[in-house]
């Protein structure tokens, strides 16, 4: 078994980490889906308020791949359907009323491992669970007619305070092999799964992957296992997601609950816990104290969204972090000598040393600036090209100059912790994703 | 401090949108935040962030100077008594020094402060903290015997043409406390050159800088020559220490390296620029020494040791806190080390080929600012050419 090794990035140490056994929390009494979350996506609603929905119900489709249909996370009824400016669908919110799941057709694992591409694929479509699948470049929700060249799955979570998967695999260790030999059914190529530890699995190529965040990112796994190429085209499924889709084709309906952490800096009880896809954040974190100002992310620290507990989990999202927003202002602060409870840095500006964990807050500790090119991109980026060279070509907006310096590679996940180590506090990966959006629509 | 707090609180709607004084906003938030640390939070992007921002960068370049200050202020003092021949104890030779720079010092802030705030209010950008650091070098690259309207000439030069047409910090292209000393050198050479500048004292005191000992002479050993002279102790001991005439802050290689390890540990210099432009230094040295005994050259300059070029003259400093300024330099890790090595050998070439520059390093810093992009976009082929590599597999 081959081993990546990945010698640049950083974990983040924050304090507030979850344990690794799951607590029991309520049920929602609501969930909902965010359709224009959805990267490129043109929804076109199939349901209206008060219409009853069971489990795998199809709520809305894509315009632009009509087959590629969103199943419902809940059984109940449709509670509101909430439009933005120019009719976007800004959240369909079920109201949960049992847990009736549409049957489907169940496969043994014998007979998954010799059903051909066109049954495994449709399986999946008709279940409405095809936008569990994204693709890069771009990651977006793939799109079913195209055939990939690999499939790739990170078993690995680096992120700050994030699901610990090899667990969340050991519990549901069949239903996980049953995902990996259906996706391996769709493809001619490869269905490459990363781990931290050696994994015994079927149908797929296992490596071990090392080293410090971003090494579970699929981004970062599939530049070191075979790199993306301009116009190639590659699917990845996100661990839990696999899980969902074995479980799927070993039970024949649709499960929808996910391992969530929530912890952070601001949490008072940090905890993981089973939830179902599409949960209210206000009952994720019943169990913490939220008297003191926080801010509630969706989705880790680096990349998710910022919600208040009458929104939802993010469809991808398998994590909620509590953060102080508390921030004071020190006098004469950039003279400050610092110590590893005051400050957390990358570089060797404060004094400070040793592995504690830090009481992170949502200060920016700093003003927007020029760039000022010490390193601190580069020394957390694990991928062969020039950050600096590639943010500056998509600043000019010249498409050619991006393509060679690698941007098909890339994805705004993986730059995350530029922005969080860049001294000029320019939010890098932000100018990535306007890169992809320029190449997608040009390119 | 929280009566200043309050202050700031209480005057902040003046100069905030609708304000009276809403044009001076970039000087109310300048004084705020270099008083108080903001207290913005993230807004887009990851949510939680390094402590590190580009006014610590900047107010960490100053405190490494902090050493070349005292140093340059104690020896001016001591040069001054040596040429009065007088016997001074180190507290009289610091305050000495100190009157002699601390208006050089003020005029300089002055004066580089007034183009940055200006700009700042036309420009509507924020005050950057870049300009701290170059007003803190320009002192340290003058002699003590510089007149102040030339402090202000230069500064304002360095400030406006060597920083702020390109759009402020970030995006300028010559170093600006390089470009300050250059427009001096250039203009104004009898003040910045020669023999009579180096030594403050009331009547001009002439007294020749160690490089210029060897330049001025043909057909000899520089090491001799140096050793020969009796009016300073030119041993490579004493010039390590920094007992010499000479600009206010280059003289002492031993606080310099002090400042320039204090820059690569905080990782804010780059450590292979400095090394670079050693191994560069000592490479073209050993090849000039090699030519003064082969080909018979009577050019003196030729013969000194690459030990005694790293003592001698701005090198040493120009290598610690000008070469390794980020954003002038090369920007990629192979690129430093490229413009390192080149900024060394040619620091010996200007000196040695052309003893009328004595002063090698600056021209060689400012040439290879110019070409540091060049040599990025080298560096930046090579990864691109390894990417159709990888991509033909």
């Amino acid at each position: 078994m081959n081993n990546i090794s990945i010698k640049r990035g950083h974990d983040i140490r924050i304090t507030g980490v979850p344990p690794k056994e799951i607590s029991s929390i309520p049920g929602s009494e609501s969930v909902a889906i965010i359709p224009k979350s959805f990267r490129g996506v043109k929804p076109k609603l199939l349901v209206k308020e008060g219409d009853q929905v069971q489990i795998g119900s199809p709520l809305f489709f894509d315009k632009t791949k009509p087959n590629v249909n969103w199943a419902s996370p809940a059984n109940g009824s449709i509670k509101t359907i909430e439009f933005g400016p120019r009719r976007v669908i800004n959240k369909i919110e079920i109201t949960v009323e049992g847990s009736d799941a549409i049957p489907g057709q169940s496969f043994t694992s014998e007979q998954l491992s010799s059903a051909d591409r066109v049954t495994v694929l449709n399986r999946i479509v008709d279940a409405n669970l095809f936008p569990l699948i994204r693709q890069r470049p771009f990651n977006k929700v793939a799109n079913p007619e195209e055939i990939p060249r690999d499939i790739f799955i990170s078993a690995v979570n680096t992120a700050p305070l994030s699901v610990d998967l090899e667990s969340v695999i050991d519990s549901d260790k069949e239903a996980f092999q049953a995902g990996v030999t259906a996706l391996s059914r769709l493809i001619k190529g490869n269905v490459f799964v990363t781990s931290k530890n050696a994994m015994d699995l079927q149908n797929a190529v296992v490596q071990t992957i090392s080293g410090p965040h971003p090494a579970g990112n699929v981004g970062i796994q599939i530049h070191h296992t075979k790199p993306l190429k301009p116009h190639d085209l590659v699917w990845t499924v996100d661990t839990q997601h696999v899980i969902i889709l074995g479980k799927l084709f070993l039970t024949g309906v649709y499960q929808p609950t996910v391992v969530v952490t929530v912890g952070g800096s601001g949490a008072t009880n940090p905890q993981t816990v089973s939830a179902n896809v599409g949960a209210n954040i206000g009952v994720l974190v019943s169990n913490q104290d939220l008297s003191n100002p926080v801010r509630l992310v969706s989705g880790d620290v680096l990349t998710g969204k910022k919600v208040e507990t009458d929104q939802f989990l993010g469809f991808y999202d398998t994590s909620v972090a509590i953060l102080s927003d508390e921030v004071d202002r020190p006098f004469i602060g950039m003279l400050a000598v610092g110590s590893s409870d005051t400050k957390y840095s990358l570089t060797n500006t404060f004094m400070g040393f040793g592995q504690k964990l830090f009481k992170f807050n949502t200060a920016q500790n700093g003003e927007e600036r020029a760039m000022v090119p010490i390193n601190a991109w580069e020394n957390v980026l694990p991928m062969d090209l020039y950050p600096n060279a590639l943010f500056r070509a998509i600043l000019a907006q010249d498409i050619d100059e991006m393509e060679q310096l690698g941007l098909w590679e890339c994805d705004d996940e993986d730059f995350a912790l530029c922005s969080f180590a860049c001294p000029s506090k320019i939010d890098v990966g932000e100018v990535i994703r306007d890169g992809l959006d320029l190449l997608e629509v040009e390119g | 401090m929280k009566w200043l707090r309050n202050l700031l609180d209480k005057v902040a709607p003046t100069f905030e949108k609708g304000g009276k004084l809403e044009k001076f906003y970039p000087i109310f938030e300048a004084t705020d935040t270099i008083l108080f640390s903001t207290d913005e939070r993230t807004h887009s992007g990851p949510h939680i962030r390094d402590s590190i921002d580009v006014k610590r960068v900047m107010i960490l370049v100053v405190v490494s100077l902090i050493p070349c200050y005292i140093f340059g202020a104690m020896n001016v003092g001591y040069q001054m008594a040596l040429a009065l021949g007088q016997t001074t104890t180190w507290q009289e030779n610091l305050l000495n020094g100190a009157v002699t720079i601390l208006p050089i010092i003020a005029v300089t802030f002055a004066s580089g402060g007034f183009w940055e705030l200006l700009f700042a209010v036309v420009r509507k950008h924020p005050v950057n903290e870049g300009f701290l650091v170059t007003c803190a070098l320009i002192p340290l690259v003058m002699p003590p015997t510089i007149p102040l309207w030339q402090v202000a000439v230069a500064t304002s030069f360095g400030i406006v043409i060597g920083k702020e047409i390109f759009g402020g910090v970030g995006m300028n292209i010559f170093n600006p406390a390089l470009v300050a000393r250059a427009f001096l050198f250039f203009t104004y050479p009898v003040r910045i050159s020669g023999d009579k500048v180096w030594i403050s004292g009331p009547d001009g005191h002439s007294g020749a800088t160690a490089l210029a000992i060897p330049a001025a002479e043909i057909n000899q050993d520089a090491v001799t020559l140096l050793h020969s002279v009796s009016q300073f102790d030119f041993s490579w001991i004493n010039m390590f220490m920094g007992w010499i005439p000479g600009s206010i802050g280059e003289t002492s290689t031993l606080w310099i390296l002090v400042g320039a390890l204090f820059l690569a540990v905080t990782g804010i210099a780059s450590w292979r620029v400095m090394v670079g432009a050693l191994l560069g230094l000592i490479g073209m040295a050993a090849l000039t020494n090699f030519m003064a005994e082969w080909t018979g050259s009577t050019n003196t300059m030729l013969t000194l040791p690459a030990h005694y070029h790293l003592v001698m003259g701005g090198f040493a400093f120009g290598v610690a806190f000008m070469a390794t300024e980020p954003v002038t330099g090369a920007h990629t890790d192979k690129g430093r080390w490229v413009y390192g090595i080149f900024i060394g050998a040619l620091t010996v070439i200007i000196r040695s080929i052309n003893p009328a520059y004595p002063e090698g390093t600056m021209l060689a810093i400012l040439l290879m600012n110019a070409f540091a992009p060049l040599i990025d976009y080298y560096v930046i082929r090579g990864n691109i050419k390894r990417r159709l590599v990888r991509y033909a597999q």
